[in-house]
């Protein structure tokens, strides 16, 4: 008999085992010792659903006390239910100086079934046997003395379902609470980046409208160019509009009673002469010329008016 | 780390990637606001420069300025304009006996070209009758 396949990659385990040591990586079988099976015909056609109902299927034949995990998986018509206590099993692996590392995946030995056409025994106390396409553990006292047992080479064992040792510990977040969370992260980090892409975009237009002007005048490129031009031109279309705009104020100053004498318009100063014979006229020019913030000066009958531009 | 760990932590590490995606996310959305933030005052500042010079350029030197300011020569008769010379980029020109409409039409006519008046001398010579001295840059 061998419960150690030949290559070393499959173990039995089982509660009489010795300890092994082991240097590479092992699928491991668990006997029934190590977990509770329930065979039901269901109208279920998926894995997830038939897992979803599992803990209730099991509920008046676990220890409430255990914290057990589940596996499921179909056999022609039925349902294959699993619960089994990975914290127990790990304790044991570790007492048989198996370390869970080493373990690459977790089958049951409820796969054995076909093969256990004879009983098999693991151990002095102990046989595996299939009754009613169930496998289990039975004393080797209860077996009769004239049965023979079969040899079970489990290089040759195909086996299907199995859980990784890994999968079966409940993780510190549950399914449910990853889905919500990264779905939250994934749906804020889009929104990030279309709003960072928006941004972006949002200063192309300016840019390329920039790289428009340039190209239309490369030689504007530089700043202290384009900073030289603007000095040149910016006091000329100040000073140039002041001298046009005292212009029309000192024309709107004139009237029927009242005539330009002199204007003179130099670099940055405008000099008008009003003259008028009537005194009053003479205030209300004097009155208009200080609204429009112009300086009046007056002799006789003349008046000067004056702008520093 | 092991297949069994990566397994037995799938959970936290989709989590974590996610998380990460966040924050990478956040990151470039916040590096893009920086970016446009210190950009965007430039590239209007350079904008506006450009089109400025551009205006300004047009406006006070532009290359019809020569032949809008002949009209100042012929908005009033012949006889009236003593001088009128121009030369390189500069006009001279000197008006006498105007009276008081045709010396508002001059003046709205110069006002509205967009020259550099250098030096303007309106001079009542009689009554209403005016000389008018002109001398002006582009």
């Amino acid at each position: 008999m061998s419960l150690v396949d030949k290559n070393n990659q499959k173990l039995l385990i089982h509660k009489d085992m010795d300890s092994v040591s082991l240097k590479h990586s092992v699928e491991i079988i668990l006997t029934p010792e190590f977990y509770t099976f329930i065979s039901e015909e269901l109208d279920i056609k998926f894995a997830y659903q038939a897992k979803q109902i599992a803990q209730s299927l099991f509920d008046d034949y676990l220890d409430s006390s255990h914290e057990y995990q589940y596996h499921v998986s179909k056999h022609g018509e039925s349902w294959y239910f699993y619960a089994y206590d990975i914290k127990e099993i790990e304790a044991f692996l570790e007492s048989k100086g198996i370390e869970a590392h080493r373990v690459s995946k977790i089958y049951f030995a409820q796969e054995l079934n076909i093969e256990l056409t004879q009983p098999i025994k693991i151990s002095n106390q102990n046989v595996l046997i299939s009754i009613d396409d169930t496998v289990t553990i039975l004393p080797v006292h209860l077996i009769g003395r004239d049965t023979e047992f079969k040899t079970l080479d489990l290089s040759k064992v195909k086996l299907h379902s199995g859980v990784s040792l890994g999968a079966s510990h409940n993780s510190l977040i549950s399914l449910k609470e990853t889905i919500l969370l990264s779905s939250i992260f994934v749906i804020l980090g889009t929104i990030f980046i279309i709003e960072g892409n928006r941004t972006t975009a949002s200063i192309s237009k300016d840019n390329e409208q920039l790289l428009a002007l340039l190209d239309d005048n490369p030689s504007y490129s530089s700043t202290a160019i384009r900073e030289s031009i603007l000095a040149k031109y910016k006091p000329i279309n100040r000073v140039e509009r002041a001298k046009r705009k005292t212009i029309k104020e000192i024309s709107k100053l004139l009237s029927a009673k009242s005539e330009l004498s002199t204007l003179h318009i130099e670099k940055s100063k405008v000099l008008a002469e009003i003259t008028t014979l009537e005194n009053r006229i003479i205030n209300q020019i004097t009155q208009s010329a200080k609204e429009k913030h112009l300086k009046t000066t007056v002799t006789g009958k003349t008046i000067k008016v004056e702008k520093s531009l | 780390m092991n297949m069994m760990t990566l397994q037995r932590y799938k959970n936290e590490l989709i989590i974590l990637i996610t998380l990460l995606f966040l924050m990478f996310s956040f990151i470039y959305k916040n590096a893009a606001n920086t970016y446009v933030h210190q950009n965007k005052m430039l590239i209007q500042k350079q904008i506006m420069e450009l089109n400025s010079i551009k205006a300004l350029k047009e406006q006070w030197g532009g290359k019809q300025l020569a032949n809008k300011l002949k009209v100042l020569k012929t908005i009033v008769s012949n006889s009236k304009v003593a001088l009128f010379q121009k030369k390189s980029k500069k006009l001279h020109a000197s008006y006498k006996d105007l009276t008081g409409s045709e010396l508002n039409k001059l003046t709205n006519k110069l006002i509205n070209i967009p020259v550099q008046i250098v030096q303007l001398d309106i001079k009542q010579s009689s009554k209403n009758l005016y000389t008018m001295e002109l001398k002006c840059k582009w």
